[in-house]
Order: C-alpha cells, then structure tokens, then sequence
C-alpha cells in the first residue's frame, strides 16, 4: 500500500510537468481503478524502478501542491463574476493575458462526457480555466479520507517500539525500573505530622485565620511619566529634555499684527539684559518664500552640540529654599500693641545734653539731670518743667526713689551723691521727708574705723538735702526696690567700688571687696540678690549671705548698662560697642541672644516694669523697643521681638541718645538727648 | 454759554432744590434748578446768596453749608453722589445751614503763666486758672477786664468751675470751686460788684482736702449742689457744696482745722475744711477726669485707658469701656446728651455711644490733630457740634456729619491746655503761650 502512494505522488508530479504522462500513467490505471486491490498487486513491481528513482523528491513532497504555482496571478477574486464578459481569466506569472478556453457549448460537452470514460474523475478547475483529470492514487487517497482512515495506506500505526536510549554499560542509566508503590500510596509521616498540626490547631496553638486576604494586586500605572519615581532616581535617573514652547501664532510667517511689536518696544528690548531679551521678535514676510533662513540656525545647533558634549544632562541637587522660610517666625508687630512709636511731647528747658532721666513710681513726674547743672523735674501730662536744682556740677546720674512714700530724688555729682527732697506728695510725706532728709551731726555717721572714709553725710543747705561726699568719683547710683537701701559704684575704688548706703541711718559700708573695675550695679528686684557689671563681666551676688553665685560672661568689649527683667530671672546687658545681650539665668550663664542693634555705643538698657518691653538708646540718635516675653515654663526660651526704632534726636559732639526710661504704667518711652531735649514716644 | 468749550461739563449738570430751616429771611424759593455737577460748598454757596440777593437786594454774602441726608457736602458734588451711591437722576434736596466758622478773633488775654482752666458756663465772665496758682475771672466785653483774682492755692489749677451760672447782671455773687495740684479743692465766693482799677484779690472761704495727690478736674452736678473730682490718687471724690454754702453764709460751725505749719502764712488764712461724702474707686491709675452730666450717673476717664460710668447712689461702676489709651479729657453730650467724646495721649478724638449693645467700638474717629488732645466739649445746644483741643496748638471744630473738622483755630503758639464754649457762639482756650484766646462768631443754630 505504501509504495503505492510513492507511485501515485511521483506520477502527480508528473502529471503537472508534462500532460502526456499524465495521459499514459492514467490510461494505464482506467481498469484497476474499480477494483484497487488487484491492481495494486500489478502495480508493485512495475512502478518500482519508478519509486526508487522518485524517492529523493518525496523526501521533500509533503508540500509539493503548495509550490506549484498557479498558472494565473489574479489572485483569489470573484473570477466568475468580473472576468464574465472577459476574453482572459487573468494573467500569467509574465504579466500576459491567459486567455479563456473555448467554451464548449452544454451539448457537446455532455456529448464528450457520455463518450469519455474517465469523465467521472476529471474537475473543472475555475481558476486556472482547465480541466483536471484526477489520478489513480488521489481518487484511492480521496476514498480512504473519505472512510475515515489514514490518507496514506502505507502509515502503520501499530509499529514496535523502537527504544532511542541504551541502557547497557552505561554509567548512569536512565531507569527503567517501574515506579514503586511507595509512590502512589500517602505517606505515613506526613500524615503524622499533619495530625499532629490538626491537635495543636484544636488545642489553639497555631491560631488560623479565617481571614481569607485578598491578594494585593501590584497596580502600577502603565502610562504616565515615571521620571520621578523613587526606583528611577535612585539609578540616577532619566531625565526628559525640557519641552520647547510649541510655536504659536507669533512665529507664522504673516502673523496677526497683534504679534508684531512696535518700535518702542524692540527699542526696551535693547535695554533689556540679554537673558530677559524674547528669543523670538515676530515679523511680517509678504509671501513665504520671502522668509529668509534661519540665521542663527548654525549656532544654535553648535551650541546644542556643546551642550551634548559639554554638559551631560544629569540632574543638578539644587536646593529650593525661600529666604523667607529661613527667618525665624516672629509674631505680627500689631499683636504686640501697645508700644512706644511716636513722639508727642517734647520737655524742652535744658541747656546742655541731658545725662540722665527717671520717672517718679507713680509715673506723674520725671526727674532729668543735665551737663548744665541743672536738675529738673517736669511734669509729664503737660511737659512742664516744675523745679529745677542749680546743683552746679555736671549731673551724672539722677535716680527716684521707689517707694510712693519717699519722693525722694538721688543726684550723682562728679564726686557728691546728693538726696533731693523732690517737694511731692502731701504735707504728712513732706514733713517725714524733712525728717529724714536731716543730719544733726554733720560728718559723725561715717565709718570710724577707716583712717579714710569712703564717703561722708553732710547736710545741704542750699537744697535742704544731704550731701554724700565720696572720695572718688561716682559713677551709678541705683536705689534697693524697698527705697531705704540704695548703691552707688565707684569704679576707681579699688576694694570700696562698691557701696551700699542706708538711708534711714545714714549708714555706708563696702561689703565687695575684690572686683575688677565696676561699670555699675543693681539690686533684684524681687530677691536679695546684687548685680555688679565689670567691663566684661556681670557678677550676681547674694546679698544676705555676701558671696558670689554667678558670674556671666557677656563676650562684648565694654559693658555700658544692664537691666534687670521685673521677674528677676533675665538681664540685659548693653555695650559699648552696639551689642546687647540677654541673659537667662535659669539657663546659662552666656548670653541666651546676643542683639547688634546699634551703630554706636549703647548707652542704656531699660525694662518695662509691666508691659513685656524693652529698649536700649544709643550715641547714633536712636532707641530700639523690643518685645520680650518671658514665659513661666522654664522649658520655653524668651520670645525677643524688635519692634520700633525711635528716631528724632539730633547728634551732638558725636553723642546721640544719652539715656531712656519707660514710663511706669504706661507703655511710653522717655529718652534723654545730647540735643538737651527730652522725649516722650507714646504708643 | 459758551458757544463750544466745556460742553461736556455744562451738560453734566444736577437737579436740586434748595430747602433750610433757617428764618425767612433767608429762604430761597423752592423751586428746583439745575447747577452744574463740579460745584463744591462755596460755589453752592455763592448760588444761594444770588438767590437770596435776587429777593432781597439788602443780603449780605454769608456763607452757608450744605447738607444731603443728613451729611455735610465736602467736596464736589459729584464725587459725593457717587461717593455715597445717590442717584444723579433725582432732585436732589440741598438743606443749607450757615456755615459754621470763626468770624471774629478778639484779644487774647493774658497771664502769668499757662493757662490750664478754663470755664465758660457764665455768659458774661470767663473763669480761667492758671499754673501761678491765681483764679482768675474776667469780665466779657472787648476790654480785656481782669475782676477778681483768686488767690490761695499752692499748686497749679487744673480745673475751675461755675458751680452757679445765675450771675448774669442780677446776680452779684459767684459761687466757684477750683481744683489744683496741691491736692486741695478750694470753694469760693466773690462779688460782682462792678469796680474800676485794680482787680479784687478773694479768698478762699472753705477747702476740701482729702485727695493724696493731684486733683485733675472738677466737676459740678446738674443739681449744682454736689461736685466730683478726680484725682492722680485714683479715686473719685464726691463733695457736698450746697451744705458749705449755708457753712459759709453762717461762717460759724467749726469743722476740721487744718493743721497749719507755724512758719508760713496760713495761719491767718487758717479756714473750715470740708471733707468727702463718698469716694469711687475703681481706676487704677490717674483719673484724668470726672464729669456729671446727669444727676445720678457720673462719667470719667482715666490714665488707665478705661471710661467708666458711674451710679452715684450706688457708688458702683455700671459700664466700661476700654480705649487702649491713656484719656486726657471726656464731655458727654451729643444726641440725647448719651455720647461720649474723650481724648487721649494720641491724636484721635473718639467718640462712642454707650446706648449700643454689644459694641465698644467708637462711632467716629477724628484724627486731623497731630499730638495729644488735652480737652474736647460738645456744644451746649448744638448735638452735632464739638470742639477739641490739642497740645499741636489748633483747637478745631467739629461737625459729627462730617469727617473733616469745620475750623481750624490756630491762635495759639504752643500746646493748647484746655478749651470751652463760652456764650454758645465763642470759644475760650488757654495754652502754655499763657493766653486765653477767644474766637467768638461762631453761629450754630
């Protein structure tokens, strides 16, 4: 059966080489083709020279219908439809018409076939426009597809196995052992392994979860621009060429004349810095082969190769800060309200600079001492000037006393600290004040020991005061917050510096022995404690015990002033050289906040006693006001604002502000001018 | 009419009519006129007097202000229709009033010293203190006539006050309290006798002490039997005035003697003290002043930012209000004599109304002054009307229907120390020049 099928594949080449084969090999098969079995037997050894010879070509046959191309190219077109009317079926591989086979009219062609024995096996074939005979072995092929068994009688599909490995005297065989049977049956410790986990998952050992958890689905979006990714930058990244502007209206060759500058402005372009300059100025073109080339085209695309070359495109770690983030974030300076501003009233009267000014307790009165001798006292409310001292020295220093009942007035002198009874409050006070402003033995209470007393109480009889003559020369002078006790700082003094006077006894002593060279000093105001500033050093003392706690080191040049906050737990210090410091004692003893405010020295530093203010003067003509809040949490670090500066004094022999005072009760400013004009900057 | 220029103004032009309440005389006829749009006061001003001219061949030119619901004209017309939303298209009313300015500025008289008093309640005597420590009263009258010179206290006056105003021409006596710097509160008595030469030199007949610091200001009740002070010591006192009047008509019972230093001279003025029914405290700081317009409620004003109202039978506080500013000088009066003026250690006078619920806000804010106003009075009739003093040396004028002040007196030369309406058409002011100024001429119906 096989070389059957060799044959009829040969022969159907054949039949398509030359069509006299065709018609041999066929003729010869006309008989046997009813009866296939016989024939087949005939067939064997005639056509075996055949096959043997034609075996090369069925090697590579399995295809040979495909490749046999069809003798027209038309394609698969409705031929019957559009090549009715025509002569040709279509064209051959050369591009010629094939032209159509004379039609036999029905009759004949019936004729033909009623004559024609092997009419029953030929086909008409549309496309090629031939009649096919079909052979032999395609109608056997044919029968057997259509009974449903192989198309080629040769296959046998029961053939024996042929084994492709060997096994014998090899190394590692491939077993061909059968599976054993532990293979199929369970395992006996698995199935004890898995009851043991069924006991401890009943006992509650292993907790299961019922939970049954959705499998997170690992979405990622498909389209957008990962460029910033974390995955993509952490390999360096890519980084997208910037976008170019897409062109607009304005870079047509004709634009609108909207677009089209006028002459002043391509002039500003001209003053325009290069970098601001538009790249691209419209212009008008009649027609557009009028438009003239690029000039700046070689240029450019040089410049984009330097940049190619020169400037690899990687991404530049630029930090983006605001400025303004990086300023600390100090409240509104109109939540801070009430402070001093503006300046309305101006206390005019004195003749030369005025040193030094201070307001009376209840804030009715200030007191002004002046470098023409004179001490005055002014009415606040009005500016007017109620008494003046003819006190003959310049007045250094002029200090009220604190207490209401006392109104009292302490003018330093050059060498002299003198105690003014200011002539307020009313006749029971006055007359107190008489008493205690009274020595009856002049010279009597000074310490008996010292072969040379530091200072000496005498009575004044010009003023009606007492005079305490000191044996150098005084610089501060700063009353106790009680009124009896009061201090005043004599910086050439050597061991008696520093003296403490009580009134009510006429008494002096010199408690601090060893001390640098003291600019001056202050009591707590709540506490027993003392302060002494040195040039470059503020001591805290205590006072019931006589002996140093703290010493702050304040890091500027020359202290001029220092401040005690009313709670007693901070300090400013002022210098000469412009810088204040603010010192929390709780805290440290370096500055908390060092402030370089001025231009010149500072000359004083003063706290307000209520509002949370404070403000320094100084020689270059003007005063700052700072807010201060001092929080009772000790965790939480003093809020510093500046808030105003007040100007309005004139310069004087290089001197500016020589002194400011607050107002007790009212968040005003006093400041004291080398202009010999006191003023009052109310909020 | 211009046969082309200015077309498009002449074509701007508005419909009004002139009404006034002001006496015939001086009314227009009621008919609506068309007048162009860019006049301001003064060119409204000139068309009434054509107006009144046309009727009245005799009218002198006066200037008058105008008012649009209820609000003076100050500035083009125009700008104020659009400025207040009022349509163009209607006939606008125009009510004229005479302009309020100061037409006549008469002598200033002088002192000694600044003048820090003054009172203006008597229409034919001015009451002045001053910081040399004399009360001075002066007759009115073109002369400067200084009558009596008051003279007993230590310190500076702060306050002077008429505590009766019957002393026209009939009346011959003057009953005054005085407050000063030395604590002490002086009543007084004098003649009005009319006398030539030199002026008479009075005593006082009585003191009130009780304050332990300066007393800031006097203050008589509508009653004219009590008065207040207020006082640097933070406290209100109430005095009794009409019982020490009878103590010094009779000037027999003996009250506290006043403990006399043997040295000085006062033991020949050796005299009755009186002391304080009640005292209000509740400021904190200098009560600056205390004012009692009504009988039983009592105002002042304090260095501790705050006006208080105060129930006088009750001697408690019933409102307060908070400025943020030290205050300087209060006068109650306005719409229903309810609102409060006060002045303080800025340049704004504020004045709020302390009939409105819920708000402390004021109600008008006038800032033209550049420094501290030392005192501010509403106009005895007028409830528009107030003036304030300043220490930038301008006393102005001021109309509630306007935020510009109406006039302007700079008569004096340096800070201005008090001020008050004198006679209903003047106003007196004294300053540290030392000069009491009157501006008088001043018409306000």
């Amino acid at each position: 059966m096989g070389k059957e099928k060799y044959e009829e594949s040969s022969s159907d080449e054949e039949v398509n080489s030359s069509s006299d084969v065709v018609e041999a090999s066929s003729d010869e098969e006309v008989e046997s083709s009813s009866d296939e079995v016989e024939a087949s037997s005939d067939d064997v050894e005639s056509s075996e020279d055949e096959s043997s010879s034609d075996n090369e070509k069925v090697e590579e046959s399995d295809s040979s219908e495909d490749e046999v191309a069809p003798r027209n190219t038309v394609g698969d077109i409705p031929l019957v439809e559009w090549h009715k009317d025509e002569e040709h079926i279509g064209y051959d591989i050369k591009g010629r018409k094939i032209m159509k086979q004379p039609r036999k009219d029905k009759l004949a062609s019936f004729i033909e076939g009623a004559d024609d024995p092997k009419n029953w096996r030929k086909i008409y074939d549309e496309y090629n426009d031939e009649e096919i005979e079909l052979t032999k072995d395609e109608i056997k092929i044919i029968q057997r597809v259509i009974s449903g068994r192989t198309p080629h009688a040769e296959v046998n599909p029961y053939e024996d196995y042929v084994d492709w490995f060997e096994y014998e005297d090899k190394g590692h065989p491939l077993s061909n052992a059968p599976e054993p049977k532990r293979r199929f049956i369970p395992s006996k410790w698995e199935q004890k392994r898995v009851a043991n986990l069924v006991r401890k998952i009943r006992a509650g050992l292993i907790k299961v979860s019922d939970q049954h958890k959705e499998e997170e689905h690992n979405v990622y979006s498909l389209w957008t621009d990962d460029t910033d990714s974390v995955e993509n930058k952490k390999h360096g990244g890519y980084v997208p060429a910037p976008k170019p502007k897409l062109p607009g209206h304005e870079e047509a060759y004709n634009p609108p004349v909207e677009y089209i500058p006028t002459a002043e402005e391509i002039n500003s372009y001209e003053l325009m810095y290069e970098e601001d300059r538009p790249k691209f100025i419209p212009r008008r073109y009649l027609n557009y082969r009028s438009v003239p080339a690029y000039d700046k085209g070689v240029k450019e695309s040089f410049d984009r190769c330097l940049d190619q070359y020169l400037c690899p495109r990687t991404r530049k770690k630029r930090i983006n800060i605001d400025p303004e983030s990086l300023k600390p974030k100090l409240p509104s300076r109109k939540d801070l309200r009430p402070y001093p501003t503006t300046c309305y009233l101006e206390y005019r009267g004195h003749m030369g600079p005025v040193n030094c000014i201070s307001v009376d307790p209840s804030g009715q009165w200030l007191a002004s001492g002046s470098t023409d001798g004179t001490a005055r006292v002014w009415e606040i409310e009005t500016g007017r000037c109620l008494k003046i001292w003819e006190v003959g020295e310049v007045a250094r220093q002029i200090c009220w006393n604190p207490s209401p009942d006392r109104p009292i007035l302490a003018v330093v002198l050059e060498y002299d600290v003198l105690l003014l009874n200011s002539g307020m409050g009313d006749i029971d006070i006055q007359t107190k004040m008489k008493e205690l402003l009274h020595i009856s033995e002049p010279g009597a209470t000074e310490d008996a020991g010292d072969s040379k007393s530091a200072v000496t109480w005498i009575q004044h009889e010009k003023h009606d005061g007492i005079r305490m003559k000191h044996f150098k020369a005084v610089l501060s002078i700063e009353w106790h917050f009680k009124g009896d006790y009061f201090t005043t700082v004599v910086p050439s003094g050597d061991s008696k510096a520093i003296l403490l006077h009580q009134l009510s006894k006429k008494h002096s002593e010199t408690p601090f022995r060893k001390l640098g060279i003291p600019v001056t000093a202050v009591f707590h105001p709540s506490k027993k404690k003392f302060f002494v500033a040195t040039k470059k050093f503020v001591h805290v003392y205590d006072l019931s015990k006589v002996e140093k706690i703290q010493k702050l080191e304040t890091g500027v040049r020359e202290i001029s002033s220092i401040s005690i906050h009313p709670g007693g737990e901070n300090i400013i210090v002022g210098s000469k050289e412009g810088k204040m410091c603010w010192f929390d004692l709780e805290l440290s003893t370096r500055p908390y906040k060092t402030l370089k405010v001025h231009s010149k020295d500072i000359t004083r530093v003063t706290f307000h006693r209520t509002y949370p203010l404070f403000a320094s003067a100084s020689d270059d003509c003007t005063a700052y006001v700072f807010h201060s809040t001092v929080y009772s949490d000790l965790n939480q670090n003093p809020l510093i604002v500046p808030l105003e500066i007040l100007r309005g004094h004139k310069p004087e022999h290089g001197r500016g502000v020589l002194d400011c005072k607050y107002h007790p009760r009212q968040p005003w400013l006093f400041t004291a001018g080398a202009d010999s004009i006191i003023k009052l900057y109310c909020h | 009419m211009e046969p082309n220029g200015s077309g498009s103004d002449a074509s701007r032009q508005v419909q009004v009519r002139f009404v006034t309440r002001l006496p015939p005389p001086l009314r227009v006829p009621p008919a609506s006129m068309a007048v162009p749009s860019h006049l301001t006061r003064f060119g409204l001003s000139d068309i009434v007097n054509l107006l009144l001219k046309n009727s009245d061949p005799d009218h002198e030119n006066q200037p008058f202000d105008f008012l649009i619901d209820g609000e003076l004209v100050r500035m083009q017309l125009d700008e104020f229709l659009i400025a207040k939303g009022i349509s163009a298209e209607k006939v606008l009313e125009l009510e004229y009033v005479k302009a309020v300015a100061p037409r006549k500025q008469e002598d200033p008289r002088p002192h000694d010293d600044w003048v820090s008093a003054v009172d203006g309640s008597n229409s034919s005597f001015i009451l002045t203190g001053c910081y040399d420590t004399f009360v001075r009263i002066w007759k009115s009258g073109d002369v400067s006539e200084c009558t009596h010179v008051l003279e007993g206290h230590t310190g500076a006056i702060t306050s002077a006050k008429f505590i009766d105003i019957r002393g026209v021409e009939n009346e011959q006596n003057f009953h005054l309290v005085t407050g000063s710097k030395d604590r002490l509160l002086r009543l007084w008595k004098c003649d009005a006798a009319k006398r030539r030469g030199d002026p008479i030199r009075v005593g006082a007949y009585k003191i009130l002490a009780g304050h332990t610091s300066s007393v800031q200001s006097v203050s008589v009740n509508p009653s004219r039997e009590m008065i207040c002070s207020g006082s640097w010591d933070c406290s209100i006192k109430l005095w009794d005035v009409k019982e020490s009047e009878e103590d010094g008509d009779g000037n027999t019972i003996s009250l506290k003697k006043r403990k006399v230093n043997s040295k000085t001279k006062e033991s020949e003025d050796a005299r009755l003290e009186g002391a304080a029914t009640s005292t209000l405290v509740g400021h904190t700081q200098c009560v600056s002043v205390a004012t009692w317009p009504d009988p039983d409620v009592l105002y002042s004003a304090s260095w501790d930012h705050s006006v208080r109202q105060w129930d006088v039978p009750s001697g408690k506080e019933t409102w307060t209000m908070v400025c943020g500013k030290a205050l300087n000088c209060l006068d109650i009066g306005g719409e229903g004599s309810a609102l409060v003026a006060a002045g303080g250690s800025d340049p704004v006078l504020r004045i709020w109304d302390p009939r409105k619920p819920g708000s402390l806000a004021p109600i008008f804010q006038y800032s033209s002054h550049s420094s501290w106003i030392s005192a501010c009075k509403w106009h005895p009739r007028s409830w528009f009307h107030l003036l304030s003093a300043s220490y930038d040396g301008k006393v102005m004028l001021w109309d509630l229907r306007t935020a510009w002040p109406l006039a302007v007196m700079e008569s004096h030369q340096d800070k201005v120390l008090c001020a008050d309406w004198w006679k209903d058409d003047s106003v007196v002011s004294g300053g540290a020049d030392s000069k009491l100024c009157i501006t008088s001429g001043i018409e306000i119906q």
